[in-house]
This record gives C-alpha cells, structure tokens and sequence, in this order.
C-alpha cells in the first residue's frame, strides 16, 4: 500500500498553498475519497501529501429564489433529506439518491464526482440536464464554469492543480429526471444512464446520457425533437431514436454497445415522460 | 498531522489512538488496534456493505474511511451495548427471525437498518429500510429472512 501524511488545512487558502508548495502530484485534496482511495491504493497516484478537505466551510445546502447551490464537501446523503431538492430538482434527487449506498453516500460528495470525472459517473449527466455550474477556488480568487466545459475526458477536466472546486450551482429549478440500468441497483454503476431536463425559462429541453465514452455528455440531437413542457409521443420517440442512432456508445466490460443502444431508446422514453413541472411549492 | 494520536470515542469509550499510518482504513484500526473484530471485512470497496459502523450516528463504510479523517467522531460497531436501542432493536430483529446463516455479512446489515432508525427518529418506512439495506450483500441467506426482519422493524410498535 501506498504511504502518505494526512493533514486537514483549516481554510481554503492553506490547502491551495500546500497544494502549491508541493509542486504538481506532490498533494491530492480528499473531499470523501470514495473514488481517491482505490488510485491511492493501487499506485495509480502517489502523492506525499494528502490534504483532507472536511475542515472548509463547504458542507453547505443554500438556496437563493430557488437556485440551489451545493457545497463541494457535502456528504450526499445530506441532500436526500432537503425536502425542496426532491420537489424543485427531481432529477438531482433520483441520481443522487441511486449513488452507491446509503453508508456510500454518507461519505461520497458531488465535489468529488465531479473533480474524479469517472466516464461512468451517475451525477454528471443530470449535471449537465441542469446546467449546473462550478464555482473554483484559487489562488487568483475564484472563476465559474459550466460541467460541460470542466468535464473534458475521462478523468480529465479543467481544474488547475492548485484549484479546488468550492461548490455547485444550479441556476434554476426544472421539472427534470434520472434514468437508469443496471446489473444491481445499489452500489453499481449504470450500464446507461440518461437525465433529462425541461427548462421553463428558454422553453428547451436537455437530454444527456451516460455510460458513453469518454464522459457523459449532451445529446442537443435529441433535445431539438422535443418542444414545449409536454411533448407528443411522436416526438419523444424522435428524440430516443435519436439518442439511440447518436450516442457514442462502446462495448466494454458492463454492456455492449448495441444493448446500449436499445437500453438508451427505452430510457430516453421513461425519463421524458417523467420529467414534468413540479408541483406548486407549498408549506 | 498523521503523526498526532487520533481521538475516538468506540461504543462510549474514549480512545486515543496512536501511529496510525495517513493510508489506515478506519474498518482496520477497529478490528486490529482496538480488538473490534465484529466489524467484518469484505470486498474492501465499498460494494457489499460488511464493514459499515455508525460514524456521529450515521451508517458509513468504515473500508472507506480513513482514520485521521475521522478525529473524534463517535463510532459504533456491533459490539454496542443495548443503551443504543436501534442497534438492539435491528439485533433482536435478526434474531427473532433467523435473519443469518453464517453471520459474516449481519454485523453491516444491522448497522446499517440500525443508521437509518436513527436518521429518522427510530421509525422508518419497509420500502426505506429495504432501499438501504440494497447496499449490503448476503451471500447465504437468499434475503428472506433479512427481509422479514425488517419488515418486523417497519411494524412493530415502537
């Protein structure tokens, strides 16, 4: 097993200047280290230090006129229990509540889904449904950038070696869902996935799949066949043969690609009929 | 630092625990510093729930968490006494329907039922229970008798 010094920085400056001062793959931030801990284990990374992130202030759940803005450190089991993510962010609650296990989530944060980028990942596609965008912190202060331009590959994104991301902000509430297939349905990984979004304010739908290499990613393909909050059945099965014809599936270890392919059809289908306008916000 | 001794209080008792290595997996400081051998290791990833322990009340991996991250949490392992009454509540569960054969995985099962009463103020729904419990394999029993067991914790009078 691989050996490395834990400390716990008590603010954000002092872990960008550890990260800083032990020069690139020197220092790894550990936010739950569900997904860390195996490279750590198998060599794959080999840092001296590793600086645990569960001292910054960023186990936090805001909301802002129905913005939702999430702390990067936020074990996610603590979203499941705020009653307003289920109503306003369906589709956020379905994909985070099917991550792991419940005693998986109590230590797994969206931080560290996102920064870890696996090309399986189950909460980058409804991410990427909602527009969600990430506040960096850094030694120049911080910058925003939406998902889809900070997921770049699998496990590659835009972070600097000396940023951290501080939180995750959903711009507004969308009638939305989360689809998925699997061998087991905790503690696995989907085979496919699809989230998909309707957002009041341009009137457009977000499609975007997973279980696609290199990342999950967009389908605006599929997203143009469907128009309006309640799009006829002639449209939806436009927008899932679609999916089905341009997603770039592979066969890997999970599934092949042609079952992919029929699965993402059947998926795109269940998740558009979801994905309806939430109930009025009551008590 | 990793060099600090690492603070834990373990079923009401404080320890303080000392050379712990940065990489030490709390599931291995309790079974093989602190004797706590109840806590069962199984895939060592975070897939079949046997390692799972209370942390500050809440059903967590303990194969997946490392020790120094972990300073001064309250732990509880199955070797609790009945003053944590969801943990004997889900115990005598399993034990009034048979819910084990060999007994390897029973220790995560009931930690984690056990996590769950305590989130939700000691009554929780079949269909949560059952959800959570998804996250912990069985490799003897077939799940009848597990899911019997809660179901009796879904309906009993509490």
């Amino acid at each position: 097993m691989a050996t490395f010094d834990l400390s716990a920085p008590e603010s954000p400056e002092a872990v960008v200047a550890a990260l800083r001062a032990a020069g690139p793959g020197g220092a790894t931030p550990l936010a739950g280290g569900t997904d860390l801990l195996f490279d750590l284990d198998e060599g794959r990374v080999a840092p001296a230090h590793v600086l645990s992130l569960r001292r910054l202030p960023w186990r936090t759940l805001d909301w802002v006129a129905g913005a939702l803005t999430v702390g990067s450190t936020l074990p996610l089991r603590a979203l499941e229990d705020d009653p307003q993510v289920r109503t306003l962010y369906p589709g956020l609650y379905e994909a985070v509540r099917n991550v792991g296990s419940v005693a998986l989530r109590q230590r797994a944060t969206m931080g560290g889904n996102v920064v870890r980028s696996a090309p399986a990942s189950d909460l980058i596609p409804i991410l990427l449904a909602l527009d969600a965008e990430l506040d960096l912190f850094g030694p120049q202060g911080s910058r925003r950038l939406s998902v889809d331009r900070f997921v770049i590959g699998s496990r590659r994104t835009e972070l600097r070696p000396d940023e951290l991301v501080r939180s995750i902000r959903f711009p507004e509430p969308r009638p939305s869902a989360f689809c998925w297939q699997r061998v087991r349905p905790s503690n696995d990984i989907s085979q496919v996935a699809v989230a998909t979004a309707y957002s009041p304010s341009d009137r457009t739908w977000r499609v975007a799949v997973g279980g696609v290499q290199p990342r999950p990613r967009l389908l605006p393909e599929a997203a143009r066949e469907l128009t309006g909050p309640d799009p006829p059945p002639a449209a939806v099965g436009r927008a899932a043969a679609v999916a089905a014809a341009r997603s770039p599936f592979v066969s890997d270890r999970r599934a092949s690609e042609e079952y992919r392919r029929r699965l993402v059809a059947s998926l795109v289908e269940r998740a558009v009929g979801l994905t309806r306008p939430a109930p009025p916000r009551s008590a | 630092m990793t060099d600090a001794a690492v603070p834990l209080t373990v079923n009401g008792h404080a320890h303080s625990v000392r050379d712990v290595p940065g990489p030490e997996r709390l599931l291995d400081t309790l079974r093989w510093r602190l004797g706590l051998k109840g806590t069962k290791e199984g895939c060592r990833s975070g897939a079949c729930g046997a390692c799972v322990v209370l942390v500050d009340g809440r059903a967590t991996l303990s194969c997946l968490t490392l020790t120094h991250d972990v300073p001064g949490a309250q732990i509880t392992t199955i070797e609790v006494g009945p003053e944590d009454a969801a943990v004997a509540r889900v115990r005598a569960a399993f034990a009034q329907e048979g819910a084990l054969q060999c007994g390897y995985c029973t220790p995560g099962f009931v930690l984690t039922l056990a996590g769950l009463l305590h989130e939700r103020g000691r009554r929780a729904a079949r269909e949560e229970l059952l959800e959570a419990a998804g996250g912990n394999l069985c490799r003897c029993t077939g799940y009848a008798a597990i899911v019997r067991a809660v179901e009796r914790l879904a309906t009993e009078d509490r």
